[in-house]
């Protein structure tokens, strides 16, 4: 309700906005508005995307992304891209590969270390410093060396906070511990890591770092063996960003010992010394973050050592209403500001205001089956029986009714009327660009032959005669997740009237919670997008093992009949792809999987996830990644006159 | 009077007891894991898997007792430690402190000319009962009452921002928030225009309030209307009375007879009313916050609730009930100024 008056008094008054339409305001400050708040800038402790930007923008990793490819990398911190052809990509006879990466030499981070007349050290912006201070500096003291980049690397994994910084750790230990707690458990015999000695601490402490090596001016990371996404995971804006030890430990960090790691494992964010400060080596700093303004200003470090940003200055702000944020573009107060997708045409079509659609994004969105759902008093199913006012909790074990329900669903009202054409349908857990995606590989169509056909053939015929009744819960807020939701319940109704799917929004915390039972979700059926953390499908965070392993993500929440399943006829084919390094062996592999994932009905595959951007247009320098979400790197960005 | 307002004071602790047991047994009727769901900042939470969920319920104590999770809860507040709110990403006890500023700058700013331009339009529109001050105050106040905040604002935002470029959203410009965050201004209050004043920036002064003026003007027209008519009819009322007929009847002069004697009782049931709005607005005024881009507690308040933040929801409840309590107190304190006889009652 309160978009459409926004929407008409937009619209109605939309002649008068014109008048603002404006000069450049606030030359050299990108001003962002989005709805989204960062958690932490410990590169650590966050996963989320939102959290990344801030990272990717005041931190540097070893390696980045090659502008928008996602399986190239450019040097950063690491003076060179470690392959085979160039020695720095080792393969040895035990089966254990290392990489080697040579670290730039002159880099400093935003603050160094000063040492004064007492001996003491204090802590001074580098831009700022005099030739007196700069003779002052304490060496290491904010100049990255190797012992930082081993440092920062075994921070993110002993810290054990984030899923992504536990992706270094599965990297590491090339799959064999999720986490750094499965490491001590294994090690030191214990159910919980609460419980593990120092001993066994330590040992674990000592085996994690005699695998990465710092030598010189290079760290060398060996792995027991292949993990083919070893470059991509180093260059993503998370845990692998360089910290400066130093400094970290001066700020009440850990302390780089193997003795005291565990104080400083999974801390709250609250107690994270690196929570809201920085001291990176990336194009801008922290100035401020005003929380109660929901307010982060970077500042441009003009010593960046790949030379400084055309910015001074970025402010991303938190704007909850769109019609304000709309306002402030219009007016040029705002460069940038998060748009819903219904307002794209009137955007583009708006003086002054430049729109960038149709972004790839790595990952699609789906319709999730469950089974065996929760039957402990749970009204989404009702009866609980095959009696026409419920489903059992098996229901969507049975293929013809996941088949039933993907023929249900009319794709192309879904693709070209709610997200006006932007995108595709997608084909199963690999999208365009990874590894396995085949443009001809088949998908489901809107057909309510076939699925009257299968829904026939379910539960022996007795589901058609009786017919079913449930609740289908989407987030709250998420109109994609609706429409696409109504347009299936309508297809339903089509095939047979006894068929009654009713669409439930719950908040997030709550959907979350009904999902969170691992044997017994209490979610018969939901709509989400679950992308991977690397290009690469396979491993422990590729799409492929997302979806389709017994271990992978959606097998965690989907139900015991989700995994069993996926242990069956997938796993063995998953293994098969990941032990090779050849990528004419493995792609036909994934793209098999891909097929099966149709010919079971895993999920509702329905789109490609996408994305655009809403910026003035005097806006220049985006690059859109797919595997980092479309995290805006400000580097590149140009804000013309 | 002493006695009075001590007796009043005493019962504020009862008050907070009972409403801090109602707010946290609300919490509770949640089961551990559907509450922990709160401490998971995104779904990638779910990607720990469910060792990772049993682990926190255990770290958070969540599946304690209610009275040993409540005396853990209270004994942090008695400490002044309300929790920490993953929406604000601050402690919430800091994010109050913070945003109250915020919010109250707003309110003054909006509440007293707006009380006093009420009495002044209801006592006119009571005096001159049926005649055309009558009517256009009357039609003024209707149209306060039946346009939502929400199109006001918007109107508001349209009007003198999009057109004229006059007030725009949020609190400061960018270039005033340079100047703020910078080492020469000193940050006394948290309110923008106070700490301008005192930091003799008048500069920021007028940025701030040029920023305030649609959100103060939007909030002052809903609130006058509302205050405007409740003191017309009780003008009315007051007109209506023995003592002000026998005034007139002395040969009282007309104005102090309105103004004195009758405007004086009519604002009785103004201070209650007042009392009320004022209340609500200290709680934070989420539609105006929210689409003039003020950063307050209303905003505060509502990604709170929304995104189920516990701590941050069991932390505005309390502090809600203080300023309802308190304010609540200090009507009952007023009255015995304007009218005697409820001191003697």
């Amino acid at each position: 309700m309160k978009r459409a008056i926004a929407m008409s008094l937009g619209l109605g008054l939309g002649l008068m906005a014109t008048t603002a339409i404006a000069e450049t305001k606030n030359p050299g400050t990108f001003v962002f508005l989005w709805t989204d708040d960062v958690q932490s800038f410990d590169p650590a402790y966050i996963a989320d995307t939102p959290s990344s930007y801030g990272v990717l923008n005041v931190y540097s990793r070893l390696l980045n992304y090659k502008g928008s490819e996602i399986s190239e990398f450019v040097p950063s911190l690491s003076t060179e891209v470690p392959s085979l052809e160039n020695g720095l990509i080792v393969e040895h006879d035990d089966g254990s590969v290392s990489y080697t990466f040579p670290i730039r030499e002159g880099v400093f981070a935003h603050r160094v270390g000063i040492k004064g007349d007492d001996g003491s050290i204090s802590w001074e912006l580098y831009d700022t410093l005099t030739d007196e201070q700069k003779a002052a500096m304490v060496p290491g003291y904010g100049e990255i060396t190797a012992e930082d980049v081993q440092y920062s690397l075994l921070r993110a994994m002993l810290m054990g906070q984030s899923w992504m910084s536990n992706a270094i750790t599965e990297v590491v230990t090339a799959g064999k511990y999720p986490t750094i707690a499965d490491w001590v458990k294994d090690v030191g015999e214990v159910d919980s890591i609460d419980d593990a000695s120092p001993e066994a601490l330590r040992q674990v402490y000592d085996a994690l770092a005699s695998q990465i090596v710092v030598d010189g001016d290079k760290v060398t990371i060996t792995l027991p063996s292949s993990f083919p996404a070893t470059l991509g995971v180093m260059a993503l804006p998370f845990g692998t960003s360089i910290v400066d030890k130093e400094w970290t430990a001066d700020v009440g960090g850990w302390t780089g010992s193997g003795d005291d790691w565990r104080e400083f494992y999974r801390p709250e964010l609250s107690a994270d010394a690196l929570f809201d400060k920085e001291n990176g080596t990336g194009p801008f700093m922290l100035e401020e973050w005003d929380k109660t303004d929901r307010r982060i200003t970077l500042k441009r470090f003009d010593n960046y050592f790949m030379g400084p940003a055309s910015l001074e200055r970025v402010v991303i702000r938190t704007v909850p209403e769109w019609t304000t944020r709309r306002l402030q573009l219009l007016s040029g107060d705002a460069d940038f500001v998060a748009a819903p997708v219904e307002f794209l045409d009137e955007l583009s079509k708006t003086e002054g205001v430049k729109v960038i659609d149709s972004l790839p994004k790595v990952f699609s969105r789906g319709l999730f089956f469950f089974w065996p759902i929760d039957d402990n008093d749970n009204p989404a199913i009702g009866s609980g029986k095959l009696d026409g006012k419920g489903i059992p909790p098996e229901f969507f074990g049975d293929i013809d009714v996941r088949k039933g329900f993907n023929y249900a669903q009319n794709y192309d009202v879904l693709i070209q009327q709610v997200l006006l054409g932007k995108t595709v349908q997608s084909r199963g857990p690999s999208v365009r660009g990874i590894m396995g995606y085949r443009p001809d590989s088949p998908v489901y169509t809107y057909d309510l032959d076939k699925a009257a056909e299968h829904f026939k053939k379910a539960f022996d015929g007795k589901l058609w005669d009786v017919g079913f009744e449930f609740t289908a819960y989407i987030q709250e807020g998420n109109t994609t997740a609706n429409a696409a939701m109504s347009i299936l319940q309508q297809g339903l109704q089509r095939v047979n009237p006894k068929f009654k799917m009713k669409i439930q929004a719950l908040p997030s915390a709550s959907l979350q919670a009904l999902r969170n039972n691992r044997e017994k979700p209490a979610v018969p059926f939901t709509f989400m997008g679950w992308g991977p953390d690397y290009s690469d499908p396979g491993g422990p965070l590729g799409a492929a093992t997302y979806y389709l392993a017994s271990t992978g993500l959606v097998g965690g929440f989907s139900g015991q009949g989700y995994r069993d399943l996926m242990a069956e006829h997938f796993d063995p084919l998953l293994a098969e792809a990941w032990a090779s390094s050849d990528p004419a062996v493995r792609e036909p592999i994934y793209a098999k999987l891909q097929e099966m994932s149709y010919d079971y009905a895993t999920t509702q595959f329905l789109f490609e996830e996408f994305g655009y951007i809403v910026v003035r247009d005097n806006i220049d320098g985006y690059v859109h990644n797919m595997i980092t979400y479309g995290a805006w790197d400000f580097y590149p960005i140009t804000k013309g006159d | 009077m002493m006695t009075y307002a001590l007796r009043r004071l005493l019962m504020l602790p009862v008050v907070l007891f009972v409403l801090s047991l109602m707010i946290f047994g609300l919490q509770m009727s949640l089961s551990p894991t559907q509450r922990l769901a709160t401490y998971a900042p995104s779904d990638d939470f779910l990607k720990g898997g469910q060792e990772s969920i049993r682990m926190m319920i255990e770290e958070y104590g969540l599946n304690d007792p209610f009275f040993v999770q409540y005396g853990r809860w209270i004994g942090n507040v008695l400490q002044g430690n309300l929790g920490w709110s993953e929406t604000a990403r601050q402690p919430v006890a800091v994010a109050l402190t913070r945003l109250f500023p915020a919010t109250m700058e707003l309110v003054v700013l909006a509440f007293i000319p707006g009380l006093l331009l009420a009495i002044y339009f209801g006592s006119r529109a009571g005096i001159h009962h049926n005649r055309w001050p009558d009517h256009i105050i009357r039609l003024f106040t209707i149209l306060g009452w039946s346009f939502p905040t929400y199109v006001f604002g918007l109107l508001m935002l349209l009007i003198f921002y999009s057109t004229l470029d006059w007030f725009p959203p949020g609190r400061l410009s960018q270039w005033a928030v340079v100047e703020v965050t910078g080492d020469g201004f000193t940050r006394y209050t948290g309110a923008n225009t106070l700490d301008a004043l005192l930091n003799g920036n008048f500069a920021v002064f007028f940025d701030a309030l040029r920023h305030m003026a649609a959100p103060v003007i939007t909030l002052t027209y809903v609130n006058l209307a509302s205050i405007t008519r409740v003191m017309r009819t009780s003008m009315l009322e007051a007109l209506r009375q023995d003592y002000v007929r026998t005034a007139r009847a002395k040969g009282m002069p007309r104005r102090v007879v309105e103004l004195h004697h009758a405007r004086r009782n009519a604002l009785l049931p103004v201070a209650t009313i007042a009392g009320m709005e004022l209340a609500f607005m200290m709680g934070g005024v989420v539609i105006t916050e929210s689409i003039f881009d003020y950063s307050g507690l209303g905003q505060f308040a509502a990604k709170s609730a929304a995104t189920l933040d516990f701590p941050a929801i069991l932390g505005f409840g309390l502090y809600f009930a203080v300023v309802l309590v308190v304010l609540n107190l200090l009507v009952d304190l007023v009255y015995p100024l304007l009218d005697p006889r409820v001191k003697t009652r």
